[in-house]
């Protein structure tokens, strides 16, 4: 058996084969990405514990994400933020767990969604079984699971083909999700419309900026409303008692030790903001939960500089309109003195 | 620390570099296996390697007390020791919680009102297979079957060899512990033979198992409808195929990492999916667990010394332990039943209707047994009874009114990776994956590594767990 000619045979195919797919998939407009995945997420919320009173811990669903742009924050208050929010998520889970499994009492903006924030308690519902997994995952990861995150980072950052996502997207390129998007006849009816990427990681502390291409293709940005619609007709009917009656129980717990908690309404527009006033209006669900939790609460309709700001898929600012609403917040905030600069302090 | 991991492959190449450096003697890097191996098994839960340790040194002593012990009762306390202080681990981490749901409902059931809350104590990784490797070496030392290994040191590496610790093959002593008293170092062809292995293993277990068949089975396994009857054949099949490549992909990575070291581990499947009757099966499946029931188990209950009868409830006894090893459910009882039932029903063929298999009714025989095989599956992979019956439902009642879950391109795809598992294993029953690789050109040889090898990064499996790690 000559073994060692198969093992050249192999190196060099093998070497050759995979240059040819990632310069395949960069001439198709691919490139590397970080994946928002829990290893990422933990190792955020394992900053938790060192932090000081002075601290700023953000949460909440995807809107947080795109819309607080870390630099700029930083720029304006001299302290970066731990983003914690976490997409497609209901916000309770993970400050819930902060609030019970850390003795933190600085800062802590939750972002409010209205449709997942108000969505549900149920354990298995996705909006809140997602956060929770990273919850969990967090407490329960394995030396190895955080030595395979720190070795992947490198390999993320550099090729694409290492880009696999925790979250099954349609543009994803691993296996799994070229065979997915197979389909043949109609044996079951069409499920979710295609859902594809349209935010990236610009650092590894989970500062998200949308894609250029989101703003400028608008059938991109189409295929991205779409989705909300599906989302938007197929979700059952909020649960603003128990969502609210949870929140408020561990809300006065931090607010009891001193921590201060702060909400935040991030802009939508179009269709997306047509459909969350009409099935979750302010006046009951916001205006309620500011009334109930008496903490500092900042909505985008009640500020000129944020009330006309466009999303480009109704939901999430563009990456230029974030930097000045992540500015202009700051300078509300320090305004307020919801937070303080510790630039001037 | 998983084998389809980043941090397994940083591991294995610092492991081989120190292995073949000139740093060391060999005793050294026995030293340095030892320690990479509790490291190996450290990254998961740094504390259960105490479990490891206890279990190392409580079977240590026992074996080097009845190398010399010529009393028979004080042999047969230091043997009872050792299965009590391994069965005990077993007992308490594995079954702790169901023993205390079983004891809840029995006194439920007569009338006392007792509740208790569960447990819920973290499984050690590997815990079944260690203990039972480590039994073994007791029990063979018992019987005077093997020598006391020389050193502890050769006997803790056999307990902790990393290659094998988690999910097996479960080696018996004469087997390893020998190999560790010469210096060991891969020949070039060995070396280049396990990386082969190794990338076949992950092949199987991330590209077979992974991405073309898991998916398929949870959604069926974890739909709670009334599923059409294509659906529920389809995940159950797709199960077969990957439970198969999940575990014959551990072992296979397993013999090659340790060929990589110079070290030969023992096959432990042989292309069961084409057995002819389930004895055949037991030869084919998991050989080094079902060698450890026959001679610790099956043959201690009697075997087929005294009278049919005897054999029979042996046989069952044999394969129901055999299940519950698999999983503390009344699922995996059931599984096990099942498959002591086929052994004893071929017996009565064998003995009662017996006919010659020729290659003409081979493949019918191989496809029957298959079949069977699928039938017992569903209880191992149904999360519960309700489940599992509505699985039945749907794959015999031919349920055309049941719930379609499955896309046309889902039941085309694991349809033809399971023919092909199932060709495949057919043609391959009476010969070898070396066999084979002899007869094969350097380039068809270096193709097909290839294509496993891209398939293997393409698919950049997420690192799961191998399903064999919650036994």
């Amino acid at each position: 058996m000559k073994l060692k000619q198969t093992l050249i045979i192999a190196l060099i195919l093998s070497i050759t084969g995979l240059t040819a797919w990632e310069m395949y998939w960069r001439s198709q407009g691919f490139f590397p990405t970080i994946d928002d995945n829990k290893a990422l997420w933990a190792v955020q919320r394992s900053r938790v514990k060192n932090l000081t009173p002075q601290d700023i811990i953000f949460t909440g669903s995807s809107r947080v994400l795109f819309d607080i742009q870390l630099n700029e924050w930083e720029q304006e208050t001299g302290k970066r933020p731990v983003q914690l929010a976490s997409v497609g998520s209901s916000p309770l889970p993970i400050f819930h767990d902060i609030v019970n499994n850390t003795d933190y009492y600085g800062t802590l903006v939750v972002g409010v969604t209205p449709g997942l924030f108000f969505s549900t308690t149920f354990p298995k519902a996705q909006p809140w079984e997602w956060p929770q997994s990273r919850v969990d995952f967090f407490k329960d990861r394995t030396y190895a699971q955080r030595l395979n995150h720190l070795l992947s980072l490198p390999l993320q950052k550099n090729l694409v083909l290492m880009s696999a996502g925790e979250v099954d997207m349609d543009d994803n390129i691993d296996l799994k999700a070229l065979l997915k998007r197979i389909k043949i006849g109609n044996r079951i009816p069409e499920g979710m419309p295609p859902f594809y990427e349209f935010g990236k990681f610009t650092s590894i502390d989970r500062n998200l900026v949308m894609m250029e291409k989101t703003v400028t293709d608008t059938a991109f940005a189409n295929t991205i409303k779409k989705v909300w619609m599906f989302y938007g007709k197929g979700a059952p009917p909020p649960d603003k008692e128990a969502t609210m009656a949870f929140f408020l129980k561990d809300a006065e717990k931090f607010k009891a030790r001193g921590g201060n908690l702060i909400l935040l309404r991030c802009p939508s527009s179009g269709g997306g903001r047509i459909g969350e006033s009409h099935g979750l209006p302010r006046k009951d669900f916001w205006d309620d939960l500011v009334k109930q939790t008496n903490v500092k609460a900042y909505h985008f309709e009640d500020y000129n500089q944020f009330k006309n700001l466009e999303c480009p898929e109704w939901s999430h600012l563009s990456a230029e309109d974030a930097r000045f609403f992540t500015t202009e917040l700051a300078k509300i905030m320090i305004a307020d003195g919801a937070i303080t600069n510790s630039k001037t302090n | 620390m998983l084998f389809n991991s980043l941090s397994f492959i940083v591991f294995l190449v610092i492991v081989l570099a120190l292995y073949y450096s000139k740093l060391f003697n060999w005793t050294n890097k026995k030293r340095m296996l030892l320690l990479a191996s509790y490291i190996f098994y450290g990254m998961w839960n740094p504390p259960l390697i105490i479990l490891l340790w206890i279990s190392t040194m409580i079977d240590w002593t026992a074996g080097k007390r009845l190398a010399v012990e010529t009393n028979k009762k004080k042999r047969k306390l230091w043997l009872l020791l050792s299965m009590c202080v391994n069965l005990g681990f077993l007992a308490f981490f594995k079954y702790g919680d169901f023993f205390l749901e079983n004891f809840t409902v029995l006194v439920n059931s007569v009338g006392i009102d007792f509740q208790a809350r569960p447990m819920d104590i973290i499984l050690p990784m590997g815990i079944s297979f260690y203990t039972f490797q480590t039994m073994s070496y007791t029990i063979d030392m018992y019987k005077r079957k093997t020598e006391r290994a020389k050193t502890f040191l050769d006997f803790a590496l056999y307990v902790t060899f990393f290659p094998q610790l988690v999910a097996g093959p479960i080696v018996r002593a004469k087997e390893l512990i020998t190999q560790f008293y010469e210096p060991k170092k891969a020949t070039v062809n060995q070396f280049v033979w396990g990386l082969f292995l190794l990338t076949l293993g992950l092949f199987q277990k991330v590209v077979m198992a992974d991405t073309l068949l898991s998916g398929t089975a949870d959604d069926v396994f974890g739909s709670d409808k009334l599923l059409h009857g294509v659906d529920a054949w389809t995940g159950t099949l797709a199960f077969s195929g990957q439970i198969f490549f999940d575990f014959a992909g551990y072992s296979t990575c397993a013999i090659g990492i340790a060929l990589m070291l110079g070290i030969i581990l023992p096959d432990n499947f042989r292309y069961p999916y084409a057995s002819l009757g389930f004895s055949d099966l037991w030869k084919r499946w998991h050989i080094t667990l079902s060698s450890w029931l026959r001679d610790y188990l099956y043959i201690p209950l009697g075997g087929n010394r005294h009278g049919i009868t005897r054999l029979y409830v042996a046989l069952m006894l044999t394969m129901l332990l055999g299940g519950l090893w698999h999983g503390a459910a009344w699922t995996f009882i059931v599984w096990g039943g099942l498959h002591g039932t086929y052994l004893i029903l071929e017996r009565l063929q064998r003995q009662y209707l017996p006919f010659k298999i020729t290659k003409w009714n081979g493949m019918f025989l191989a496809l029957t047994t298959y079949t069977c095989v699928n039938i017992t599956w569903i209880f191992f992979r149904a999360p519960n009874f309700d489940k599992a019956w509505n699985m039945f439902k749907s794959m015999f009642y031919m349920q055309t009114d049941g719930e379609k879950i499955l896309g046309s391109f889902e039941i085309l795809k694991v349809s033809v990776v399971i023919a092909i598992l199932f060709l495949c294993h057919w043609v391959m029953r009476n010969t070898s994956v070396k066999e084979v690789s002899l007869k094969t050109s350097p380039w068809v040889l270096g193709i097909v590594w290839t294509i496993m090898f891209m398939l293997i990064v393409i698919a950049q499996g997420s690192g799961e767990q191998f399903i064999y790690f919650q036994f």
